[in-house]
């Protein structure tokens, strides 16, 4: 009786997720698989089956692997940076007895902020002419450093990284610093009698106390770095010359610019095949944390 | 998986001033002197972080001849000029508008929809239970680049291309599968005794949810509501892919329109910024818990 009630509430209350999961995931899902093996311009009803015609282009596609090889600069950079500065600046608050609520709210705000409202702020600090950048620069005379930061081919990318880092590390100090609350600090006392510095102490005594939260914000970083796509498409569009080009950028522009709506969905299926082994290990992570939570 | 994880209770533990590790065994002025030297790197930091956010503010209240004349000028004049440029003539007000009415049903519509299912996974035994799990779950590991394009043609042949329906419904979709794991996770969490005290007393499965479960679960559909809400507002791609003519322009993809619209004028482009941001800012300062609370299970529920 009760179990045929609880049966009944159940697939009532799940239906309308999977509603809308079947009908705007999983059957867009497999139109994808479709789209990817035939030679769709977005207009005709019947478009020509290919084989497997644009995977073949795409790994002979010498854009494809400077899209992919700019995503891989991505995602090294773009994860060891915040990395390190969310480590360093969550360990320095935390080490301060006041303020923290304040500069957690302060570090933290740029996370927050829409992606397009960020792009276009770096875009103005960067500019050649009328931008803070160069301006600052020259006040502390480095003049030599003046540029064009998002029209010189080989600095766009890492300009918008820059950007990006400044935005995402200080989700990487929230989380590492709610971590630090777990940590044993008599043992950091001890330590420092025991002659331990700073950086010793970082390393030997805090960070293997976060490891398991650290290895979490790691792994979604790398995630992450795979689908980057809104900074850099607001920032430099890809260019200059294809210089800032993933392989979302690359995507986005084969389906919605020139109409290579097959060739565009292949590409974006190489995003998924290369960060879902990433998204499997964070599931693993996530168990292992939950069983040292439940003291295991 | 199916846990709180550490780090949720460290939230709120983080919102206070707990101290850190000082230890008050070695006071004095090199003490003090370290401390104070900290807090000076930590304000400088703070102060570089926060620069653009400034720099957005003063830019959009300064006079158009200021911004011309002046670029590097910090809050050297006022004038409302660029913020009544921005809300009229750049279509300011009728982005927020959109943005509003894409953010809230959308976000709704998730908190609901990830709620009940949420009960549904963690508390209520049914067949195919572990399949539907996994099938929604399944949403958190594939990128939405995978099927954003095919989408586009299955809107548009379905009729629901450049609507509000179709762009909330998309936005629904995008955060239902971390909704439901997340929601699930509080569920799990609730003890069954108060399940079966309020069976023995006669409630029926759907009043032990709504009267006896759903109440306990309000803080995390809370989170679950701002951290929803953040995202959809900011939201670029849904809008740019599936609202195309732009009559339901929300304000992101009507700031990224508005800088290639003219040539680049920075004092209305400084305020139709502030406009997009500032919403963000306030909910984020009024409800800074909710928020990083959020984040953090967020980040660590995946």
């Amino acid at each position: 009786m009760t179990r045929r009630a609880q049966a009944r509430l159940g697939i009532l209350l799940t239906i309308p997720v999977l509603a809308l999961v079947v009908v705007f995931f999983v059957f867009p899902m497999i139109s994808a698989l479709y789209f990817s093996v035939v030679d769709f311009d977005g207009i005709d009803p019947s478009p020509e089956f290919v084989g497997l015609a644009n995977f073949i282009e795409m790994f002979t596609d010498p854009e494809t692997w400077h899209a992919l090889s700019n995503n891989v600069i991505w995602i090294i950079v773009g994860t060891a940076a915040p990395m390190i500065i969310g480590l360093l600046i969550s360990v320095l608050i935390w080490t301060t007895r006041r303020g923290a609520g304040i500069y957690r709210l302060a570090f933290f705000l740029p996370f927050v902020l829409p992606g397009v409202a960020i792009g276009i702020v770096w875009t103005w600090i960067y500019d050649p002419v009328s931008g803070w950048l160069n301006r600052a620069l020259e006040a502390v005379g480095l003049d030599g450093l003046v540029r064009g930061w998002l029209g010189d081919p080989d600095l766009a990318l890492y300009a918008v990284l820059a950007t990006a880092i400044w935005a995402y590390s200080g989700f990487v100090i929230i989380i590492f610093l709610s971590a630090l609350r777990n940590v044993d600090v008599e043992l950091v006392d001890a330590s420092r009698i025991d002659g331990a510095n700073a950086l010793q102490r970082l390393w030997f005594i805090l960070l293997p106390q976060i490891m398991p939260v650290f290895l979490m914000v790691l792994t979604l970083t790398l995630v992450g770095g795979f689908s980057v796509f809104d900074i850099i498409f607001i920032m430099t569009g890809g260019g200059p010359a294809d210089a800032t080009n993933v392989l979302g950028t690359y995507s986005y522009t084969q389906a919605f610019q020139l109409s290579r709506i097959g060739y565009g969905t292949t590409l974006a299926l190489l995003i998924t095949v290369l960060s879902i082994p990433f998204a499997v290990a964070i599931n693993r992570l996530q168990r292992r944390l939950a069983l040292q939570d439940t003291g295991a | 998986m199916a846990h709180p994880p550490p780090s949720f209770e460290l939230a709120e533990a983080a919102t206070d001033d707990r101290p850190g590790p000082v230890p008050t065994r070695r006071p004095g002025a090199r003490r003090t002197l370290a401390i104070g030297l900290r807090h000076l790197i930590l304000v400088l930091l703070a102060l570089l972080t926060l620069f653009p956010v400034l720099l957005v503010v003063s830019t959009a209240f300064k006079t158009p001849e200021d911004v011309r004349l002046n670029p590097f000028g910090l809050f050297s004049s006022f004038s409302w000029a660029n913020l009544v440029d921005a809300w009229t003539v750049g279509r300011f007000s009728d982005y927020l508008v959109n943005s509003i009415l894409l953010s809230v049903p959308s976000t709704v519509l998730v908190v609901a929809v990830s709620t009940m299912a949420g009960y549904a996974f963690a508390r209520l035994p049914f067949p195919g239970r572990t399949f539907a799990f996994y099938t929604v779950v399944l949403g958190l590991l594939v990128p939405f680049f995978t099927y954003m394009i095919p989408l586009y043609f299955q809107l548009r042949s379905m009729g629901l291309l450049d609507t509000l329906l179709g762009a909330n419904l998309v936005l629904a979709a995008t955060g239902i599968s971390f909704g439901t794991f997340f929601m699930r996770a509080f569920f799990t969490d609730l003890p069954s005794e108060l399940e079966h005290a309020a069976r023995v007393d006669g409630c029926s499965e759907g009043q032990i949810f709504l009267r006896v479960m759903l109440p306990l679960v309000s803080s995390g559909m809370g989170a679950l509501a701002v951290f929803t809400f953040l995202g959809n507002w900011n939201n670029f791609l849904i809008p740019l892919l599936y609202l195309p003519s732009g009559d339901y322009r929300p304000l992101t993809t009507g700031l990224y329109m508005f800088t290639g619209g003219r040539s680049i004028d920075i004092g209305p482009l400084a305020a139709g910024t502030l406009i997009t941001i500032v919403p963000v800012i306030a909910l984020f300062v009024l409800l800074q818990r909710q928020v990083t609370e959020g984040f953090i299970s967020g980040a660590v529920k995946g």
